[in-house]
């Protein structure tokens, strides 16, 4: 589903170069549950820019269903977005918009017809337990049920692929578990998840009870994964040799 | 793109004209006026053109047929002015024409006609008009070069006046209408970009789940037509009301001044389809540049 190849990204300034992500290599397979870990400054948010097709590698490749994204053109670029659902940290609500209104106007976006708005946005809605909410607006909500109507917006188009950034960074700690056991339950019915995050305790514990993958991304790096032990080894033998304390998490 | 998508996008550029009702009442505004001016810059080069065309219809030049020449040889002297380029009438006068048009001219005065008669030493001539005042003057050098003219008087210097004031009238008009088309871009441009930019949330979230560029312009292109075809309404009927307030007064009001130039203003008739479709055009064509180049750089997310 996702491959990154031997990729790295370098934002080059007027003096100097700040290299976010070095010879990154990762597969994730369908229907796989992993968890991106890393402080910031890892190179997490470059790692899902790169996915997002908001920037594209200095060297390398991604791909997303076998397609390559640094080849992708400009105008295809929406079309491959449709394919993923994205759930972000400030939540990306329209203040203005209603609920069932902010996620028909992501579908709407899509060009999926009117009858079918009307069908899916209250399914999706029932889904994250927000279809008495319907009407109201995002400020009259928690952060919580923000995050959760969000949610419904990312998975109304039905994609197969959902991509959260630090999707439980401005909620209440107590309702993290909620969110994080919702994208459990969206990855149950086959759909691939991928959550970005620097919240190590609450990944160990999930990943834990669910057996998730753990990614962890450390000075631009993949530190650790937990289905490639191996990594973790190379990685600490490479900073040993740089004489550095392989200090990640 | 389905239909449903194409009423919601319409539905949503006139609802965001609601949203921001004073910009796009403010920008609509100068729109008009600026159709406005460029209306009567059209209409004024419009009348400067016909009235100029009248006078050219009306330049008389004359022909003086040389003494000598056989009846033959005028008609064939007339044939030949006529055959000339440009030329779009060739009169002969006798010589008894002309020397009644003075007696008459001179009237209780004199009695020239009875003098005159058995030995009029007026000339013969051929009374010349030109189609194209510009062109007199070539024409003119042409005919005097013919066998059997004597000479030729012309009214080069008014139809040069009349050509260099149309050429400068046409310049200005030209030079008007690109600043306010120039004026108008940047005030829609300036709207729309206004729009964009409190938008611009809508906007990157938008392309974040996959919305194309031609679905986030879609709006605010309808917004921006909108306006401009308002304005077109507006300024049409303003300018062509006023036109024929101003076309019935001038009528109603003759002078000697009014005489000249040929008693009329062009008729409403002849001229509003060109106003109308002129300004539709304007505000379609100057709105579209104005949406395209405002929200070109918030597209690259």
């Amino acid at each position: 589903m996702i491959r990154f190849e031997h990729v790295s990204k370098v934002y080059e300034t007027q003096s100097d170069e700040n290299v976010a992500l070095e010879d990154i290599n990762l597969h994730i397979e369908e229907g796989e549950f992993v968890f991106v870990l890393g402080h910031s400054g890892a190179g997490k948010s470059t790692f899902l820019k790169l996915m997002l097709m908001e920037e594209k590698p200095t060297e390398g490749h991604v791909f997303i269903n076998d397609q390559d994204l640094t080849r992708l053109r400009r105008r295809k670029v929406p079309y491959m977005r449709r394919q993923m659902g994205v759930v972000f940290q400030d939540f990306r609500l329209i203040p203005t918009m209603t609920v069932y209104e902010n996620v028909a106007f992501a579908m709407r976006v899509t060009n999926i017809s009117t009858k079918t708005i009307k069908n899916r946005v209250p399914f999706a809605l029932s889904l994250v337990g927000l279809e008495d909410k319907m009407d109201r607006l995002p400020d009259e909500l928690s952060g919580g049920e923000q995050q959760r109507v969000a949610v419904a917006r990312a998975l109304a188009h039905g994609p197969k692929l959902i991509i959260a950034d630090e999707p439980t960074g401005n909620i209440d700690p107590e309702l993290s578990m909620d969110i994080m056991q919702l994208f459990e339950a969206i990855n149950k019915v086959h759909i691939t998840v991928v959550v970005v995050t620097h919240e190590h305790e609450l990944v160990h514990q999930l990943a834990g009870k669910y057996h998730n993958r753990v990614i962890t991304l450390a000075h631009g790096q993949v530190a650790a994964d937990t289905a490639h032990p191996e990594v973790a080894r190379e990685y600490e033998a490479r900073m040993r040799a740089m004489g550095m304390e392989p200090t990640y998490l | 793109m389905r239909f449903s998508s194409f009423t919601y996008l319409v539905g949503q550029g006139l609802h965001n004209m609601r949203a921001n009702r004073l910009m796009t009442l403010a920008s609509m505004g100068v729109l008009t006026v600026c159709m406005i001016l460029v209306g009567a810059a059209y209409l004024l080069g419009v009348n400067v053109d016909a009235v100029v065309g009248y006078i050219g219809s009306q330049n008389e030049s004359y022909v003086i047929i040389n003494d000598e020449a056989t009846d033959e040889q005028v008609t064939a002297l007339g044939d030949q002015i006529a055959a000339v380029s440009g030329v779009s009438s060739v009169v002969y006068i006798s010589r008894e024409e002309t020397l009644s048009q003075w007696d008459s001219l001179l009237g209780s005065y004199t009695d020239l006609y009875a003098d005159l008669q058995a030995d009029n030493p007026l000339p013969q001539m051929y009374r010349v008009a030109v189609s194209d005042v510009s062109q007199m003057e070539s024409i003119m050098t042409q005919i005097q070069s013919m066998d059997y003219v004597d000479g030729v008087n012309a009214a080069v210097n008014l139809a040069d006046t009349f050509v260099s004031l149309q050429r400068v009238i046409s310049y200005i008009c030209i030079g008007l209408v690109g600043v306010l088309a120039l004026v108008s871009i940047v005030v829609i441009s300036n709207t729309i970009r206004i729009t964009v930019f409190a938008r611009r949330k809508e906007i990157a979230i938008m392309k974040l789940v996959g919305a194309t560029n031609g679905f986030i312009r879609f709006p605010f292109f309808v917004e921006g037509t909108t306006s401009g075809l308002l304005a077109a309404a507006i300024s049409s009927g303003i300018v062509c009301g006023s036109y024929y307030a101003i076309y019935r007064w001038y009528i109603e009001h003759p002078s000697n001044l009014t005489t000249l130039l040929g008693g009329s203003l062009v008729p409403l008739q002849d001229v509003w389809y060109y106003v109308v479709i002129g300004f539709v055009v304007f505000g379609f064509v100057l709105c579209g540049i104005g949406t395209a180049t405002s929200i070109r750089k918030h597209l690259n997310v």
